[in-house]
């Protein structure tokens, strides 16, 4: 990196965070938005052995020329090993037990690591509504391993979700076990621009780091239910010169997911 | 089976293959989508039809802005940017232009239930969405659904019941198809497989007419076999503007400009009336886009090794 290099964002020390969970050789669920950059920064550094599976049944096996916008991005298609049908990663690998971990993006996250892509407000009634589920309900409930990833919000960490689109914990302690989901799958972390959080004994998220500009108190203030703090509490590690020069100008030069580009946001479009 | 050629504008195809009241399913996982087909039955004013479609995408929400949609069965709806949907949320949070019923799934479920309704099994268990706003035994959200949630015979745990999901019709664009409906596709295929086999008729909507013989060379692609189709359409550019692998990319742009043109009733009106009432068929739209736009959105091209499958011709040598 150069001297007049800007300092890491909330965003980029998100992504670079998340990254480092991914351990190499492991076998990934990617979801849509910050998951595949993510995924594709882990594979450019610390973990090439990753194989990065996408919902619409592809198996990602190299960085594509332009980051994907996000999982159906028709740039996958000629970077695949594999690309056949959702049941080929969905079914085989995810249900079938063979996937090591799975990475999603959240509209909102709850106490107990639940995650709402559904609606605001009651679901018969909503105030909004978003998206739905798609592959997400899927890999929370299957991955052993779940990886969060979310802007952090105050709005978006409300103590409970209106609207469980995945589950996480549930109500906490065995009640996830007692719905009848598998032993051993679950939420494993959650990353935002505030922070690093694990999940405790009891199914409750607990503050394990934070950003470096930030405190813990910012983090505490930052979701509506009084949060748990990891004894060993520390800041985050800033990204390396590498990390942040990989993600830049390797991974998204373009700044879709860094800046925001991919929104389109003030670009006169006329048809 | 003599095979008989079914060719036919999607005009007609349209007429004779949809109904009111059809449970339809739409193909198309981002890549594949119907869009031709879907303009059709729009401008033909179908009504009261439930849309059956994995991946919701702009698609499904001008469907429902265009008031033809009574039932939606779907595992998500949004605006790739991401940007939201206008049309879905107008109509589930303010019914305009009327409040849908919707019916949702997590796309492996969802998979799960075309798969069902494709082999007529009673239903399909599962361990996903245990534990969802959709397990209606953990949870009181009102979300209304056709999950049961039991204890397995086998093995004593709680497991998730998927119902077997059946369409009266499927539309799928896809690269080439014969004229006898034997459809090929490659790409992110997603559900498209069981979605189309769970159908009582189908619509192939191919960007290529190509003889059998082409076809036949290579017969791991085939998505459908000609037998189980009705009609084949040829349309070019049909799911603009979405990605056809090999032949456009995705029109990022236009889910811009649909967003921003889209996003109050008044103005989805003016869109409809430009995009889709305002055109005869699809060469009327790709008019408006304009030759330049269209060339624009092909890809270099990038190919395999052509792959042999063997000719052969008798057993052995004695």
């Amino acid at each position: 990196m150069n001297e007049t290099a800007e300092s890491p964002t909330p965003v980029e020390q998100m992504i670079v965070s998340a990254a480092r969970l991914i351990k190499n050789g492991s076998v990934l669920m990617v979801g849509t938005q910050w998951p595949v950059i993510v995924s594709l920064l882990a594979k450019s550094l610390h973990a090439p052995d990753i194989a990065i599976c996408l919902e619409g049944g592809a198996v990602l096996n190299k960085i594509p020329d332009r980051v994907p916008f996000f999982t159906g991005d028709p740039v996958v298609n000629a970077n695949c090993v594999l690309l056949g049908n959702s049941f080929d990663t969905l079914g085989t690998v995810l249900h079938g037990g063979k996937a090591d971990m799975g990475l999603l993006s959240a509209a909102s996250v709850d106490r107990h690591g639940n995650i709402n892509t559904t609606c605001i407000g009651d679901y018969t009634s909503p105030k909004m509504r978003l998206a739905g589920s798609g592959g997400a309900c899927d890999f929370g409930s299957l991955a052993p391993k779940t990886i969060i990833i979310v802007e952090h919000d105050r709005k978006r960490f409300p103590e409970k979700v209106d609207f469980i689109t995945t589950p996480g914990y549930l109500s906490g302690k065995n009640s996830r076990t007692l719905a009848g989901l598998r032993p051993e799958t679950g939420p494993h972390a959650v990353v935002t621009t505030l922070g690093l959080f694990h999940f405790d004994q009891e199914g409750e998220m607990i503050l394990s780091a934070y950003h470096p500009s930030a405190s813990v108190e910012d983090v505490r203030e930052n979701v509506q239910w009084d949060l748990k703090v990891d004894d060993s509490v520390k800041p985050l590690e800033p990204p390396s010169e590498k990390e942040l020069e990989t993600l830049r100008y390797r991974i998204d030069p373009e700044g879709m997911y860094l800046r925001n580009a991919r929104l389109l946001r003030g670009i006169q479009i006329a048809i | 089976m003599p095979e008989k050629e079914k060719l036919m504008s999607m005009s007609e195809a349209i007429e004779r293959y949809v109904k009111n009241g059809d449970v339809l399913f739409l193909g198309g996982f981002v890549q594949q989508e119907p869009f031709a087909a879907a303009h059709e039955i729009i401008r033909q004013g179908k009504r009261d039809l439930t849309l059956s479609k994995s991946a919701g995408m702009s698609l499904a929400d001008q469907m429902i802005g265009a008031g033809v949609i009574r039932h939606l069965i779907t595992s998500f709806i949004w605006n790739p940017l991401p940007a939201t949907a206008h049309c879905f949320v107008r109509s589930v949070t303010q019914q305009i232009p009327h409040r849908i019923e919707v019916e949702e799934y997590s796309l492996l479920a969802l998979n799960l239930a075309y798969f069902a309704g494709s082999l007529d099994l009673p239903y399909i268990a599962t361990k996903t969405m245990l534990g969802s706003g959709f397990d209606w035994e953990q949870n009181e959200s009102g979300a209304k659904n056709r999950l049961r949630f039991e204890q397995s015979p086998f093995t004593g745990e709680r497991v998730c019941l998927v119902p077997p999901i059946r369409h009266d019709v499927g539309i799928i664009q896809v690269q080439r198809s014969d004229p006898f409906g034997n459809a090929q596709a490659w790409g992110m295929l997603g559900e498209n497989r069981y979605g189309l086999q769970s159908c009582e008729r189908i619509i192939i909507c191919a960007e290529e007419i190509v003889d059998t013989d082409i076809v036949m060379r290579d017969p791991n692609r085939t998505l459908v076999p000609g037998f189980r189709v009705h009609a084949v359409v040829e349309e070019p550019w049909g799911s603009h503007p979405h990605p056809m692998a090999g032949y456009y990319d995705m029109d990022w742009l236009y889910f811009a400009y649909y967003e921003r043109e889209t996003h109050t009733e008044e103005l989805f009106q003016r869109f409809m009336k430009k995009w889709v009432y305002g055109v005869q068929d699809r060469k009327g739209y790709l008019r408006l886009l304009g030759a330049k736009r269209l060339e624009g959105l092909r890809p270099e091209t990038f190919t395999s090794e052509p792959v042999s499958y063997g000719k052969l011709t008798r057993h052995f040598e004695v």
